[in-house]
């Protein structure tokens, strides 16, 4: 019925049009994983500049300890209120710094290159442990060396700020002024506390300098995603939590983040969109287009809450804890459908 | 007609023979019914960090002990809700809703306990499943206990230990512990729809009330599954076996077991205090029914007087429940949770004697109400303690030990304290329950015995001044959690209250006797 004329311009054009969606795919994935890329490094940049406030921070506290020749109960007799509001500011930059790390911890822990990072600054063991051990060093103002003394932020860092550490309390000292001394009332070894919080800027330079090299693939596209999206479920769980708590309980734990939210939400739907999307819709169009709707919803109902409470709107708690638990689960169910058509694309997830 | 019938009688039979080799053909070529549950290998990215049993076979829930009957994982979605199973069972729905159970996998004090333990390793979120398994069974069997989390949430994994966990048990072993229970949550349950469970409540009933599981579920056997712990290499540091949590073998050694006085006969009572004390009167007789309110000794978890600070406690609300109805039913079950506490406890003064220049004595402090030790579970952070306050004829105190500090919520250091201490393989005590780093178990002082009594002797210098008769007050104090874990674990300022299990007030006349 046809001429071959016709077949071979038929078979040619489909030809054409197969690798021209391919080119079109690459194309976008590889601008999809500049996007990556770029997201991570900003918030590395991010968490070094928040390290900087801390060291700063943990600086101008050892300058009054300093002063007063290391005489803790001196500096308390002389400084006390200043003391109290510098450690109440460091607790607050430590954990923005450590927000920082963990949105991009994912990343950072599954790409080989900078996996010892994530050991250095958040999960690894002192050299007294056998495996996964933190490889540095640590160096103190005064010259002392600490031989692997473990990760930065929860090994170090954590306790020390907030007294959890009894042999690195130098004072029990009423901080809020009312009367008692509660758990975490204290001065730290201002010494530990600059030497670990210059560690800290240090090591995030280091991971910025080697992230900045690296060249991301498929691999590093879908772990980024899916290690990403549920610190957001994390972060607006902790935003229901502020709804819930009152008084002097949730001194350390009440603070809004659906900025945050929001912030990294709309980083990872760009990610999806751009380096994911074209992979997995080559394939499982259904599955792509139900993905892209949970970034929808979940970015509509963070920007609506976010909204709303800029606007003055005070939740109930049953309502705070409907929206925490939705962005939850809608978060879960985008992560497990990505890893789902991770394993269909037989992309590799590290971490 | 008969002749007609004749001729075609062949026609018909063979009419009919053919149609039944038809249905039994297709009843035997039917394609075979898939097996229930997901096989391990369709949940992509699942992580067995710590390889297989000695028989080779995956361990896909290990640390945790706990299993499915045909060794596959559960599809979220087929795990029925405790909110559904409410649609009828209301009354069962209410009981357990604001029990321990059902916030178990949920509650904040655990969760960040949990996430403190996770940070740990980087296989943290793995090791993890030794917690999950009995905390939060859903989840660690529809394999989300994981660091990729492939498999979609739903609602009954948020339920802790929910209705189907209970009722598709069919093995247990509460000597193992660590989770050693066998759910048959793949093939031990219907998946009819409510009209259908009405129009076949015979499937349902037999679904869930197999004569296996209602046998095992009824017994001590099967709490014992959970309610043993025991720390080993594969969660810890320990290099041999520590017992962390004994209270099943407490109560297999104690009267109670001897007089079939189970788990289930005063933790589901209708009125646990009540069945407490009927008990303790000689009146064995079993309860009228058994409630699903599993009331226990966690008083914090129901202390409503913390406001909203409670739901975040509690982990928000269960799903099936509104706010008012929530706040309702945690009051009712805190009520029954003190007074079951309260029934648990008694004092005694010994004995004593007054010389010259001392006061010695003996406070027996006694287990009448409680079928395990006096405390009971994971008891690093649950402790006890006695505080004696020594008064002299003039109403001065001459001796005060065990005081609580409200303002930093310490107990007195030198108090005689009931606690056993997590230790680091250095020795150090681990205030903040760190499972996965802990080497060994020590007790300051282990649980009181059912209907036992343990003795505490004081001896009491007296000054010249000192003149009797003297005035003893004893206060048994119980408390769910230290401050260093709270601080620690929750970064607030919370104080936990303690709890007066039970106080008495001895009088010492000035002479060497001694009159309680």
């Amino acid at each position: 019925m046809f001429k071959k004329p016709v077949l071979l311009t038929a078979a040619l054009a489909s030809c054409l049009a197969i690798s021209g969606n391919a080119f079109a795919t690459d194309d976008a994935e590889i601008r999809g994983l500049e996007n990556v890329k770029q997201f991570t490094l900003d918030h590395n940049e991010r968490l070094i500049s928040q390290a900087g406030l801390l060291e700063n921070a943990v600086s101008a506290y050892a300058d009054i300890i300093a002063s007063h020749d290391g005489n803790y109960a001196a500096a308390w007799q002389a400084k006390g209120p200043v003391l109290a509001g510098q450690i109440q500011n460091i607790r607050t930059l430590w954990l923005e710094a450590s927000n920082q790390y963990e949105t991009i911890e994912g990343i950072v822990a599954g790409i080989p290159e900078t996996a010892k990072y994530d050991l250095i600054l958040d999960a690894g063991n002192p050299g007294t442990e056998n495996e996964d051990i933190a490889q540095y060093d640590l160096t103190l103002p005064d010259g002392t060396v600490l031989s692997r003394p473990g990760n930065l932020f929860h090994g170090i860092t954590e306790p020390l700020f907030w007294g959890m550490e009894e042999s690195h309390i130098k004072l029990v000292a009423d901080l809020n002024d009312d009367g008692k001394q509660a758990p975490g009332e204290m001065l730290f070894d201002a010494n530990l506390g600059l030497g670990a919080a210059q560690a800290l800027t240090h090591w995030a330079k280091k991971l910025h300098s080697d992230m900045s090299v690296w060249k991301p693939n498929r691999d590093d596209a879908f772990t980024s995603v899916v290690t990403m999206t549920p610190t957001v479920g994390d972060y607006f769980g902790e935003w229901k939590e502020s709804q819930f708590i009152t008084g002097e309980v949730g001194a350390f734990v009440a603070q809004s983040r659906l900025a945050d939210v929001q912030g990294i939400m709309g980083g990872c739907k760009k990610m999806y969109f751009n380096a994911i999307s074209p992979v997995v819709s080559a394939d499982n169009p259904d599955l792509d287009s139900r993905i892209k709707s949970g970034f929808e919803e979940l970015l509509s109902l963070v920007e609506d809450t976010y909204a709303r409470e800029k606007s003055g709107e005070k939740f109930g708690i049953e309502e705070a804890d409907a929206l925490g638990n939705e962005a939850q689960d809608i978060a879960d169910r985008i992560v497990a459908m990505i890893l789902q058509a991770a394993a269909q694309n037989k992309v590799n997830i590290r971490g | 007609m008969k002749r007609q019938l004749k001729a075609n009688l062949p026609l018909l039979i063979s009419g009919c023979i053919i149609g039944i080799l038809i249905v039994v053909s297709l009843y035997l070529l039917r394609p075979p019914a898939p097996e229930p549950g997901i096989d391990l290998v369709n949940i992509p990215f699942y992580q067995l960090p710590f390889g297989p049993d000695e028989n080779g076979a995956e361990r896909p829930f290990w640390p945790s002990r706990l299993q499915t009957d045909n060794g596959r994982l559960v599809d979220p979605s087929k795990i029925q809700s405790a909110a559904t199973c409410a649609t009828c069972h209301q009354k069962e729905f209410d009981e357990w809703a604001p029990s321990l159970h059902a916030i178990a996998g949920r509650d904040t004090v655990y969760e960040r306990a949990v996430e403190a333990n996770e940070n740990l390793h980087r296989d943290g979120i793995e090791r993890a499943r030794f917690c999950e398994g009995c905390h939060a069974p859903g989840e660690v069997l529809a394999g989300r206990t994981n660091r990729f989390k492939s498999v979609m949430p739903s609602d009954a994994e948020t339920e802790g230990i929910s209705c189907v966990m209970c009722h598709t048990a069919t093995h247990a072993d509460p000597l193992e512990g660590n989770g050693a229970l066998t759910l048959a949550v793949n093939t031990g349950v219907d998946q009819l729809s409510n009209p259908m469970i009405l129009a076949a409540p015979r499937d349902h009933a037999r679904a869930f009330g197999a004569a296996k599981t209602n046998a095992l579920i009824a017994s001590a056997d099967f709490c014992g599954g959970c309610h043993t712990e025991n720390y080993d290499q594969s969660m810890s540091k320990a290099t041999t076996r520590q017992h962390v949590q004994s209270t099943f073998v407490e109560w297999r050694d104690s009267w109670y077991a001897q007089n079939d006085i189970t788990c289930q006969d005063c933790h589901m009572a209708p009125d646990p205090a009540s069945y407490v004390r009927q008990i303790r009167d000689g009146d064995i007789r079993k309860p009228e029914r058994y409630a699903h309110n599993f009331v226990g000794a966690n008083y914090l978890m129901f202390d409503t007087s913390l406001g909203s600070n409670l739901t975040w406690l509690r982990g928000g609300i269960l799903p099936g429940l509104t706010k008012e109805q929530n706040t309702r039913l945690i009051e009712k079950q805190g009520t029954a949770t003190s007074a079951l506490l309260r029934a648990a406890a008694g004092l005694a003064l010994k004995g004593s004697h007054v010389t010259d220049n001392r006061l010695v004595f003996d406070i027996a402090v006694q287990n009448l109400g409680a079928g395990h030790n006096l405390p009971t579970g994971v008891i690093d952070q649950k402790y006890m303690w006695l505080e004696i306050v020594v008064s002299d004829a003039d109403g001065s105190v001459i001796y005060h030990s065990g005081s609580f500090d409200t303002e930093r919520g310490q107990t007195d250091p030198d108090a005689v304290i009931w606690r056993e201490d997590f230790r680091d393989s250095a020795g150090n005590r681990i205030p903040d329950h760190l499972t996965f780093i802990t080497a060994e178990i020590t007790h300051l002082r282990k649980g009181v015995p059912p209907k036992g009594e343990d003795i505490v002797t004081y001896d009491v210098a007296l000054s010249g001044d000192n003149t009797g008769p003297y005035q003893i007050t004893a206060r048994l104090w119980y408390r769910v959690a230290t401050q260093e874990f709270i601080f620690n674990t929750l970064k607030t300022d919370l104080i936990v209250p303690p709890f007066e299990l039970v106080s008495a007030t001895f009088s010492l006349p000035a002479d060497k006797k001694a009159r309680p």
